[in-house]
């Protein structure tokens, strides 16, 4: 049995060496990701999330330690980096800046294309991408310049996805949409780690959005992982986490002050749903 | 990737240097460099050379920050040189092959003129190293200020300037980000002939363009809220103002001309 996964064993970054202005962007990252996992990495500004995310499939060097992708080195000599490349998807922040070509089938295309595939496979899996992602057929042949903003990171995301990597990687994928763009894209995520079992990273700093949709959460602090855990387990760590800027989510701080003020809830409720239902039992059983 | 080009290269420091007023380093710049032209013996440019070592352990720039100057203009040199050393006629002929001919007076012409190159390069990049480019487009602006009565809007030049100089590593970045961006979807930029590496820069380009307009948009957009009409009339939050060690750095420089004009009329070599 080939059982995936991503492990960084002491990775350390070090951005301007030499220059003057060194900044120690990672500082000896331990981690394992394992194979379907639903991973939700959250930091504030600076804190390395982005710096993480562009080690994972090799287009930064680490500056010191090892990655390992599915038990390979991926530094070592012989290692097919392009190769990675497709298999870890990176949907980077605001991906519609990326769009350059003609019409959106044609930008969906690039990256299967990179891979050498068939033209038919080509169009086979970009059609597939771009219906996942909701970009009707009548948007299919015009300038991805003209779409809006919320069909253009669609469109972007499609390109990734028609790939079809094994990990994918979004960093900030919501950042600046609407509630109703941000719900779409979350739940097309949501619905390709459970019906294609795709390991999804979704870096935020939006804790609601953590909260509702993974089963992991990862919190990076001035470049260290501070947090590991689930995130039921990780927003109990209340004051740690407003002390990195990020806090826990409106629902967890309600069941908290509640608590504080001498209730007595059960559970560790994490999205607004489960905090309803945990506070009704409070007041219908006590 | 891109992100280790420095551009503008200010390296940051706490030192006399990084103090001064930017006027008086681009001044001191100017002097320097003229001086270099002052002289035509060995004495000059030992003086030159022992001014600039001081200037340099005063300003805490790390020597080899400065001697990174010379890289780009390394080819220059060598053709300079080059030149000067064939085209020099003299009487005190070394070697004479065909119609080539290398005399004494051409390898001296070569060493010194190779030497005034490099002290010109390392002497500015001295300024721009311990001047941010913010500094120096005040300090532009401040200097030709008085070309404003013969019609020439320095202000807007100075404000075009500052916001090229702005946008630079910003560019940079956004070229970095796209580049990683396109990598990340399987985009090749190192294999293949010349034609096919022009043509996968496209992906890179066209988005780049896209990027710049909207950005450019946005900053005009941006300066138009806040009510910008050009120079007239603004003031600076903070303006350039001279202090003492800002004359003193003027009187060193009248002092370091002097003793170069002095030597180079009084010593023999």
């Amino acid at each position: 049995m080939n059982y995936m996964s991503i492990k960084l064993q002491n990775v350390n970054y070090i951005y301007g060496i030499g220059t003057g202005q060194e900044k120690h962007a990672l500082k000896n990252i331990n981690l394992e990701i394992n194979d379907g996992e639903f991973i939700g990495l959250a930091g504030h500004t600076g804190s390395g999330k982005s710096t993480l995310v562009q080690l994972l499939n090799g287009l930064i060097r680490a500056s010191g330690g090892t990655i390992y992708y599915n038990g390979q080195n991926i530094y070592d000599k012989l290692y097919n980096m392009r190769d990675l490349r497709s298999r870890v998807g990176l949907v980077f922040q605001y991906p519609e800046h990326q769009l350059f070509e003609t019409t959106v089938i044609n930008d969906v295309q690039f990256g299967p294309k990179n891979l050498g595939l068939p033209q038919l496979e080509v169009e086979l899996r970009s059609f597939k991408a771009l219906k996942m992602t909701g970009i009707g057929d009548d948007l299919l042949d015009v300038s991805p310049f003209t779409l809006s903003g919320g069909q253009k990171r669609r469109v972007a995301i499609a390109g990734i996805l028609a790939m079809q990597p094994e990990v994918l990687v979004l960093d900030e994928p919501v950042a600046g949409l609407d509630p109703a763009g941000r719900d779409e894209i979350l739940g097309l995520l949501k619905k390709l780690h459970d019906d294609n079992n795709i390991t999804i990273i979704l870096v935020s700093h939006s804790m609601d959005d953590i909260a509702k949709y993974v089963d992991r959460m990862l919190v990076m602090n001035n470049g260290e992982i501070v947090l590991d855990g689930k995130p039921a387990e990780v927003f109990q760590f209340e004051k740690e986490l407003e002390q990195t800027g990020l806090g826990v989510p409106q629902a967890v701080k309600v069941i908290h002050q509640l608590r504080e003020a001498g209730a007595s809830i059960k559970g560790k409720p994490v999205t607004a749903e489960e905090s309803a239902s945990a506070i009704y039992n409070w007041l219908k059983y006590s | 990737m891109l992100r280790d080009i420095t551009i503008g290269q200010y390296y940051p420091a706490e030192s006399a240097i990084h103090r001064l007023d930017p006027r008086v380093k681009v001044v001191a710049t100017f002097i320097y460099i003229i001086s270099l032209f002052c002289f035509k013996q060995l004495s000059g440019y030992i003086i030159a050379a022992l001014f600039f070592l001081c200037m340099v352990k005063l300003s805490r720039v790390p020597f080899k920050f400065i001697t990174r100057g010379i890289k780009p203009i390394i080819f220059m040199l060598i053709f300079t040189a080059a030149l000067n050393l064939l085209w020099t006629s003299g009487e005190n002929v070394l070697i004479k092959a065909g119609f080539i001919t290398i005399t004494a007076e051409g390898v001296k012409k070569m060493v010194f003129m190779a030497l005034r190159l490099v002290f010109l390069i390392i002497g500015s990049s001295l300024m721009t190293l311990t001047t941010t480019p913010n500094q120096l487009t005040d300090a532009i602006e401040s200097l030709f200020k008085p070309l404003n009565k013969v019609k020439v809007p320095v202000h807007e030049i100075a404000m075009m300037m500052s916001i090229a100089l702005r946008f630079i590593p910003i560019l940079v970045e956004e070229t970095d980000k796209i580049m990683k961006a396109q990598l990340a979807r399987g985009a090749d930029f190192e294999s293949g002939n010349v034609i096919q590496r022009i043509k996968s820069m496209v992906p890179i380009f066209i988005p780049l363009f896209v990027s710049a307009a909207r950005r450019a948009n946005d900053l005009a957009l941006a300066m138009d809220a806040r009510c910008y009409h050009g120079g007239e009339g603004r003031t600076k939050m903070k303006p350039l103002k001279y202090k003492k060690k800002d004359i003193a750095a003027y009187l060193v420089m009248l002092c370091y001309i002097c003793l170069i004009i002095a030597a180079g009329r009084i010593l023999p070599v």
